[in-house]
């Protein structure tokens, strides 16, 4: 064990760059792994990256303890991740994007699993990726923090601002896409 | 309830996120309907699939990259607050006075160019030159800046003109006594920030050599941080010899902790173990947490070694 988080939060707030940095470790890989699932470009990932940590930043002393850090973090993710308009690069998206295999290779897989096993889950891990494109951005962000993060809906729901049956309809409808642009696959 | 209601309570079922007389009524309908029992069964599946995605981790090399960049983004709004302030300060210590009014007219025009300056290049880093200042281009080269990370904006020649952005870096030499509060300064922003694991390590080991009995606790949070952190496993062991020669203390013990629970290299899962037998004899105390940390490497760390020492400090309390 180490300093507890409100610990380092207090020590962060009085302007301590050591104590945010082990913050910011604590979580940046989170937020750069969902960030990389939702664009499904690490570039893009990458801004999001450090837009958000320099919200952080700069929002730190105003936390004030009333919700969980990770809950705060990952509200300031998701509005990040929302309202990206994205630069002039992601104008070219569309000739300039990486294809899904290099997306992957960001990612290492899963080590305990087999080759084999590693294979089948990485083919299924793009046609997830590709699945997980077509859904609406606020589907998206719930579908990812549920799924990848492991929030409960009322922790989702206070993430992305919005009341828990707005959520549980986000996941609803999330799934129900999935499962028609999945079908046959798994 | 309708069948419909419970189809639309499956998903919910599977995250566990129904009210327990929901949950109560559901696991009833489903043994008697199997179009909702087969559902379940199906959704299980997706979502253990799905959940095998969750488990993939991130290139090392991109985060300590990103974690890089970070700080310099940092920095850069750390100056940009500091000017801020300086002004401010400067305007209302000057509008106080009875030559306010005067002044004020004249400092708001100046608030105006700044704001703009700082608004429309807050997307050029201070370490790059402007595309139409010729002779800072020119001085850069002539000055033996190396120049590199060029990057076109705009490589089409046919109008006459490129654009590029590039970085100048100019090469420092700095020879002084190892006491020199800045050289020392200079090496622990290395050991954070060098890019290159040899230097990491190259620095770790003169703040070994420059630290004898006197500990500096900037150099002490740089090596807490490494020996946690740093993607580079020779660092992490380095680091963690460094400070196990300091005093130890509830934040160094708390590292050592942490390592053993978290590093992937058994060696310096090996290094903390024995740090903390010796903090043990010397009769350091260990509160409850720790010994609950303890007891779990002690029951299933991989290594027989580490589960043998961590099995001896626990009985020593």
């Amino acid at each position: 064990m180490t300093l507890s988080e409100t610990e380092l939060i207090m020590k962060a707030q009085n302007g301590d760059p050591m104590a945010f940095e082990e913050l910011v470790y604590r979580y940046d890989k989170m937020v750069l792994k969902l960030a990389m699932k939702y664009f499904g470009d690490s570039d893009v990932a990458k801004d999001i990256y450090q837009e958000v940590f320099i919200k952080v930043y700069k929002g730190l002393k105003n936390f004030r303890f009333k919700s969980g850090f990770s809950t705060w973090l990952f509200r300031i993710t998701s509005n990040v991740c929302i309202t990206y308009k994205g630069d002039k690069r992601n104008m070219h998206l569309s000739i300039d994007a990486e294809d899904d295999s290099e997306v992957e290779n960001k990612f290492s897989a899963n080590e305990d699993a087999s080759p084999e096993q590693q294979l089948i889950n990485k083919d299924f891990g793009q046609k997830i990726n590709e699945a997980i494109k077509i859904l609406s951005p606020n589907q998206k962000m719930s579908f990812l923090l549920k799924h990848y993060e492991g929030y409960k809906i009322r922790e989702i729901a206070e993430m992305m601002n919005c009341k828990e049956g707005t959520v549980k309809k986000y996941l609803f409808e999330a799934v129900r896409k999935l499962r028609v642009h999945l079908n046959g696959i798994y | 309830m309708t069948h419909n209601d419970y189809k639309q309570m499956i998903q919910f079922y599977l995250y566990d996120e129904l009210g327990k007389d929901e949950k109560v009524l559901f696991e009833k309908h489903i043994k008697s309907c199997k179009e909702c029992a087969d559902e379940v069964e199906e959704l299980k599946t997706l979502f253990s699939k799905i959940s095998v995605g969750a488990k993939e981790s991130i290139d090392d090399n991109i985060i300590t990259e990103l974690r890089q960049e970070l700080r310099w983004a940092i920095r850069r709004e750390n100056l940009k607050t500091n000017m801020f302030k300086q002004f401010f300060e400067k305007f209302s210590y000057l509008i106080t006075k009875p030559t306010g009014l005067a002044f004020s007219g004249v400092t708001i025009l100046l608030v105006g160019i700044l704001i703009g300056y700082l608004f429309f290049n807050h997307n050029i880093p201070s370490n790059l030159i402007p595309v139409n200042d010729a002779e800072n281009v020119k001085n850069s080269i002539d000055n033996n800046l190396i120049i590199n990370n060029i990057k076109f904006i705009d490589s089409d020649p046919s109008d006459g003109e490129v654009e590029f952005t590039f970085d100048a870096v100019k090469h420092n030499r700095i020879k002084g006594k190892t006491s020199d509060p800045e050289l020392q300064s200079i090496l622990t922003y290395a050991i954070l920030n060098e890019k290159n694991p040899g230097t990491r390590l190259n620095s770790i080991n003169v703040i070994n050599a420059i630290q004898s009995n006197k500990f500096d606790a900037e150099i002490r949070s740089a090596l807490i941080l490494a020996a946690k952190y740093d993607s580079n496993s020779g660092v992490r062991m380095e680091a963690l010899k460094s400070l196990k020669v300091m005093p130890i203390d509830k934040e160094i013990k708390n590292t050592l902790i942490y390592v053993l629970m978290n590093d992937t290299s058994s060696g310096i899962k090996i290094e903390a173990i024995n740090s903390l037998v010796e903090a043990a004899k010397k009769g350091f105390d260990f509160d409850s947490n720790d010994l609950s940390q303890l007891q779990k490497q002690a029951n299933a760390d991989a290594n027989n070694y580490v589960r043998f020492q961590a099995t001896n400090i626990i009985k020593e309390y």
